[in-house]
């Protein structure tokens, strides 16, 4: 009968066969820190997820004898909130612009010395005059500078305007999604006017808000900055906002012609992320080695390829690319860097309550 | 022993054998709570956190017309999807509370506790998507020639909801009516009670601590509720799970946060009082000679 | 159970004197004893009476249910054998399981946390929440009340206002994020399933044998040991088990505490959702629930001959 006391038998099993995974797992784990154990050095990286080649790290870690260890975040928000919290170990982080300049205000970096990283001379000087906040890279070496755009789906949509007006087209409704990030679509709302994407303005602030809500989002089914790549794929969006990168990991290669991912000639929000070496860093030698390292026209290289980015960035890697990126550097010529607000993100707020809570 | 010598060792014995969990979540748990109490009445710091200046900013930005009506939303949500779980897991605990194999039954309703949370989440978007099963399967039967759309609104949070919480809803019911006495049913149907009279008036208000039990365990996490209608909603769908983690992650502003949490957190702690205080007196009743109920509803 | 069938029998039969007998469904709703049982046969009481029927409205519910619970689970391992990534089915595949087997070293890592975290919390949350379930349920003593209520809060709550409150509470306490942080908030959280479980248990335990044991002159740790925690041996384990479902399968909560190199599995889930989320989770999915089947199974037919021993 199932209700009688169970004996001290069992307890005996229950505890040998816990013992005996735990076990399985530890000697698992093992295995992998055996290497670093040998040369005792470990690089940890905060990074995006998915922005940096496997191949890559892997290079790194046999060509100089440690481990990498990598955490992911999902957005700065995220990145930054766990830094404030507590969360220190990191040796490289990878922030986006505005909030690489919010850390350097907040005094959580550790400075760079260029001396240790000689591959900085393939750094676009284009870049750094974007990079207001840090234009001699005293602090922060620019990883990558990208934007979203729009993906559309060739084979269900077959008449659209190529700009951000796409999405007040109504014979689309029920079927676009633009990324649930407040810079982004009301980025996209002001260049589309004509305005800057970091406008503090409130009469240009207001006619963003009034087109988004009253031309975009009847039209659109969610804001979405994660699943938007996995429901384009599966035909449930015909029109999406979001990243290159991720639009095409979902799909097979033999249907990337379904798709036309374009960044609008209006212009937008642009991101530039940077490699920054936040306080309590242990390794930070070899945070240094690691992003000379990244800079090689070669490994770097490998990185476009990878992810099929432009080289945006980096003057010499673009020659040494072996695909075709999915847009192009001069596709970013009327773009600009989403920079910190300061205290005016409070417009930002309020005017994202009326679009995200209200439907 | 005197008696009043066992009280005493009573009393020593339930603190020593009480105390450490009493500490454990006094510390990890209530003083949490008051840190958010606390910085509710704090002003915001420009990168998040607090800065340490008494105001009621947080309060007044709550009752923001815009939060009014995700709150709205969200209690509407939360509601409609307590009631349909709680009818469905009514006869699901009673099924199972006759069964012979009660064992078994208990055990599939756990499995599939066993897969993580958000994977579920994610077989119910393959299940609703246009080209997901059920608009495939009305497709191939022909019921319908466009795909429906059945994910990204509200209609699809409350099914997934409803999903993701019937057991909880299922297994206080179950043991509240496991615990009830058959016996009752029998003798109100030989006097003259019809099956559903005798479900209504003989057996729900017995198992009244067990359905508020469920509700309780149903309605606050839904009210709750983040990933949900994060992942399946549309922007329609958010609730005030969102907005506080929005206010955390995004906004950074920790005092309205907490402001959020705390008015959830007081009506949480009245409705468990509620819960408990009616289990405890149907305890009691329950060690009282039972009262019979007669065909026209009077007890004597 | 304290109801006292004697009474409430000799109500009804009084009742029934009274009253001329109803139509009855079938002839005879009484079970009969199986052949040849000796003495008195007591059927266990929610059998007693066949007015139950197999095919009755509240079975199909529960079968019906069962099978929407079931559904998703079905969709999961269906998709594992997918021998591509997205949702259209093009052919069966083992390539998803050879991956997660042989080429999932991140996977593997934050299992290993999340299975670490599940059992220590679990392991702590149940010994201190049995042994407080025992203190409340039989001794009356001041803060009794106080701690009935705060056992129950942690499980009702909605789980972003926990992880809100700890992350703000380790951030305060200037307690670094990581996986002890992980470990007290899963603790947190266990507690209450565990009191509850053991607590249920507990009403069924007639205080009396403690009682007996102490007149016979046990010391309180030999009450202990010896007759209190064998008999609610069940309660305990089932809250262990659940405290170690809740655990593993937690994202609110983990999602906020968590820290450098502490990625448990449902936050490695969460953070591949970007690029959809790869059959390889699905497989994973898969061999942990046959994985917890077989276990419960195996340790079912080991529990039945260590009964048939004894």
């Amino acid at each position: 009968m199932e209700k009688k006391a169970f004996s001290r038998g069992w307890i005996v099993a229950v505890a040998a066969t816990l013992l005996v995974v735990s076990l399985f797992f530890a000697t698992g784990c093992s295995k992998d820190e055996a290497s670093s154990k040998a040369s005792g050095k470990t690089l940890y990286l905060y990074n995006w997820t998915y922005y940096t080649p496997e191949s890559v790290i892997e290079k790194f870690e046999q060509e100089f004898g440690v481990k990498v260890v990598l955490d992911y975040f999902a957005s700065n928000e995220d990145m930054f909130a766990k830094l404030k919290a507590g969360g220190s170990g990191y040796d490289i982080v990878f922030p986006s612009q505005d909030y690489t300049s919010i850390m350097m205000a907040e005094d959580m970096l550790l400075p760079i010395d260029k001396s240790k990283i000689p591959n900085l001379q393939y750094i676009s000087p284009l870049v750094l005059e974007k990079a207001t906040y840090d234009p001699d890279m005293s602090w922060s070496v620019p990883y990558f500078m990208g934007a979203s755009g729009i993906a559309v789906n060739k084979t269900k949509v077959t008449d659209y305007a190529r700009d951000w007006s796409i999405f007040a087209d109504t014979r689309l409704a029920g079927r676009m999604s633009m990324l649930d990030d407040m810079r982004e679509v009301m980025g996209d709302a002001l260049a589309h006017l004509g305005y800057s994407v970091n406008s503090t303005d409130d009469a240009e602030l207001a006619a963003a808000q009034q087109l988004v809500n009253e031309k975009w989002k009847p039209n659109l089914v969610k804001f979405d900055a994660e699943g938007f790549a996995k429901s384009f794929s599966t035909g449930e969006f015909w029109v999406v906002h979001g990243y290159a990168e991720a639009v095409f990991e979902e799909l097979e290669e033999n249907r990337w012609d379904e798709v036309d991912f374009f960044l609008p000639p209006e212009g937008g929000p642009m991101y530039l992320d940077s490699m920054v070496i936040p306080k309590g860093a242990r390794n930070v030698e070899l945070a240094h080695q690691f992003i000379d390292f990244i800079h090689r026209p070669e490994i770097y290289a490998e990185f476009l390829d990878r992810f099929h980015f432009p080289a945006s960035v980096h003057t010499k890697a673009g020659e040494l690319m072996t695909v075709e990126p999915f847009y192009q550097g001069e596709d970013l010529a009327n773009y600009e860097l989403k920079n910190d607000v300061g205290a005016d993100l409070e417009k930002y707020n309020e005017i994202w309550q009326t679009i995200r809570y209200v439907d | 022993m005197n008696s009043h010598m066992q009280e005493k060792r009573g009393r020593r014995l339930g603190i020593t054998y009480s105390a450490p969990m009493g500490l454990w979540l006094t510390f990890f748990f209530l003083v949490p709570l008051c840190i958010i109490i606390l910085y509710s009445f704090l002003k915001k710091g420009l990168y998040g956190g607090v800065e340490w200046e008494f105001t009621l900013t947080a309060y007044r930005q709550m009752l923001n017309p815009n939060f009014m009506r995700v709150f709205l939303r969200t209690l509407w949500v939360a509601a409609i999807s307590t009631i349909i779980t709680i009818t469905l897991a009514l006869p699901c605990g009673y099924a199972m509370a006759r069964s012979r194999h009660q064992v078994m039954w208990l055990a599939l309703v756990i499995i599939p506790f066993w897969t993580n949370s958000l994977i579920r989440i994610y077989a119910w978007i393959a299940i609703l998507s246009s080209e997901g099963f059920v608009n495939e399967a009305l497709k191939a039967l022909g019921i319908i020639g466009e795909s429906l759309p059945l994910i990204y609104n509200q209609g699809a949070v409350i099914t997934v909801l409803i999903y993701m919480y019937i057991p909880f809803a299922i297994l206080p019911l179950f043991t509240t009516i496991d615990k009830f006495d058959f016996q009752l049913l029998e003798a109100a149907r030989d006097l003259g009670a019809s099956k559903p009279e005798s479900i209504f008036k003989v057996l729900i208000p017995n198992i009244r601590s067990g359905i508020i039990t469920a509700v309780i365990f149903t309605f606050i996490p839904i009210f709750g509720a983040y990933t949900v209608p994060l992942l399946v909603g549309g922007k329609d769908s958010y609730m005030i799970g969102n907005i506080i983690v929005d206010q955390v992650t995004k906004t950074r502003n920790w005092p309205l946060a907490s402001a959020f949490s705390l008015v959830i957190t007081v009506v949480s702690t009245i409705g468990v009082i509620w819960m408990m205080t009616s289990t405890a007196s149907e305890r009691a009743r329950l060690k009282a000679p039972a009262q019979v109920v007669d065909a026209n509803g009077g007890i004597s | 159970m304290s109801t006292s069938p004697n009474v409430k029998s000799a109500a009804v039969a009084a009742k029934l004197k009274k009253q001329p007998k109803k139509k009855r469904l079938e002839p005879s709703r009484l079970v009969e004893a199986p052949k040849g049982t000796p003495g008195p046969y007591k059927l266990p009481k929610n059998q007693m009476f066949q007015d139950h029927r197999k095919f009755g409205f509240s079975n199909i519910m529960l079968v019906l249910v069962i099978a929407f619970l079931f559904m998703p689970l079905f969709v999961v391992v269906t998709y594992s054998f997918n021998a591509s990534r997205g949702m259209r089915w093009t052919g069966f595949s083992l390539e998803w399981y050879y991956k997660l087997f042989f080429d999932s070293k991140e996977l593997w890592r934050a299992f290993a946390n999340s299975f670490v975290i599940a059992i220590t919390s679990s392991i702590v949350a149940t010994f201190l929440g049995s042994l407080s379930a025992i203190g409340i349920k039989w001794y009356k003593f001041k803060s009794r009340a106080y701690i009935q209520v705060v056992s129950f809060l942690p499980m009702v709550l909605p789980e972003v206002i926990i992880g809100i409150s700890m992350l703000i509470f380790f951030t305060a306490v200037k307690i670094p994020l990581g996986m002890f942080s992980i470990f007290v908030a899963h603790t947190t959280f266990n507690l209450p399933f565990v009191f509850l479980l053991v607590s249920a248990r507990l009403e069924e335990f007639d205080f009396s044998v403690i009682e007996a044991a102490r007149d016979l002159g046990a010391t309180e740790r030999q009450t202990l040991m010896k007759v209190i925690v064998p008999s609610i041996m069940p309660g305990v384990m089932s809250g262990l088990l659940m405290a170690i479902t809740m655990s593993l399968e937690d994202f609110v909560i983990t999602f906020f505490v968590s820290g450098p190199g502490s990625t448990t599995l449902p936050l490695y889930v969460y953070s591949m959702i970007r690029y959809g989320v790869s059959p390889v989770i699905n497989a994973l999915s898969l061999v942990l629930i046959l994985g917890i089947m077989l276990l419960a199974l195996g340790f079912r037919r080991f529990l039945k001959t260590i009964a048939a021993s004894s």
